[in-house]
């Protein structure tokens, strides 16, 4: 079954890469539910998806990642958000708080990650999250840098 | 010939209070895999058992992907590890994939030729490898057909091509972690 690392990487049942891709069942399987669990979390730690689906598309725009942000837009758009995340999502800078501090920090650590320091992890505090939804951002922050480099490797293997 | 680097293990240690093996949730000491009697569990996972969910997702395939069997060879797997940590700036991961790189490869000419930045008495695998790494690890990536021409042209299949990819982008991942939620330092 096609996932979305295929659909953002532009792989169908045909192509011989799909199923070299396949020779990796952990990492296929393993990428999918790393996938569920920073987007759609049995327990979400007041985090709603529709924030993590905002985030996630801010950072796949960050990436340059085309494909990826379609995919991010198309499931956010299904959730009607509100003005504020839609504003997140598509990298706007003109935000309230804790929006504000929470997009300076996914900008950071997505685009600069070298500069992070433990000053970072106080603004977060500071913004009102706590600890376990700092930690759960920080995946879902990580998990969708990882996910546009497997999609864009596998998109420059298929290229040549 | 240059000398040899001499790295020591550097101690990681987190910005926010790690989970204590007493007050874990039945969720967090499930993700854990701890009982009562076990209290050598790292602060780097009682800090990341805040989300048991995402902490149990990412470590499964975390450890596929830096050694399951077969495909690409463990200590290429290192070295894309650490040109990952080295763009993304996290010494603690750089440290020890730098130290594997060094146990699986049985010599550190790899590792001193990187911290000593002479990156031209690399092979050209080695070179092909940590060049895709750095490329590929940089936001928006920066890596090109040209660097997967060049690694075929060093012998790697498309599948071995495949490992180097998903051992790179996980530390994207992972030094997204540990840089963002902790430092380092040679201090217990």
């Amino acid at each position: 079954m096609s996932d979305a690392i295929d659909q953002a990487a532009g792989l169908t049942a045909e192509d011989a890469l799909y199923q070299t891709r396949r020779l990796r069942p952990e990492f296929v399987d393993g990428a999918e539910q790393c996938r569920q669990s920073v987007l759609r979390p049995a327990d979400s730690q007041g985090l709603s998806t529709e924030l993590r689906l905002a985030l996630a598309l801010r950072m796949a725009l960050l990436n340059e990642d085309s494909a990826l942000a379609s995919d991010y837009r198309n499931q956010l758009n299904q959730l009607a958000p509100s003005a504020g995340l839609l504003a997140l999502a598509t990298g706007s800078d003109d935000l309230q708080e804790p929006l504000a501090t929470l997009a300076r920090h996914t900008d950071m650590v997505t685009l600069h990650p070298h500069q992070a320091c433990e000053q970072h992890i106080r603004l977060l505090e500071q913004a009102g999250f706590t600890h376990p939804q700092i930690v759960a951002l920080s995946e879902l922050i990580a998990f969708v840098n990882f996910q546009t480099r497997v999609a864009s490797g596998l998109r420059l293997l298929r290229s040549v | 010939m240059i000398p040899s680097v001499n790295l020591k293990p550097l101690h990681w240690h987190p910005y926010i209070q790690p989970v204590s093996l007493a007050d874990a949730t039945p969720a967090q000491r499930d993700a854990m895999q701890v009982t009562p009697s076990n209290k050598t569990v790292s602060e780097y996972v009682r800090t990341l058992v805040l989300d048991p969910e995402s902490y149990v997702a990412r470590t499964l395939l975390f450890n596929a992907i830096m050694y399951v069997e077969g495909g690409l060879n463990r200590a290429d797997r290192e070295l894309g590890a650490l040109g990952a940590s080295l763009v993304n700036g996290c010494k603690y991961c750089a440290v020890v994939h730098a130290r594997r790189h060094v146990q699986l490869s049985e010599n550190d000419n790899v590792v001193s030729a990187l911290y000593f930045q002479r990156e031209a008495l690399l092979s050209p695998r080695d070179s092909a490898i940590y060049q895709f790494a750095r490329r590929l690890s940089v936001t928006p990536s920066q890596a090109t057909a040209e660097d997967i021409a060049g690694l075929r042209a060093v012998g790697m299949d498309d599948a071995e091509i495949i490992d180097l990819i998903h051992a790179i982008a996980i530390f994207g991942w992972a030094n997204r972690l540990m840089h963002v939620l902790g430092h380092a330092d040679t201090q217990k």
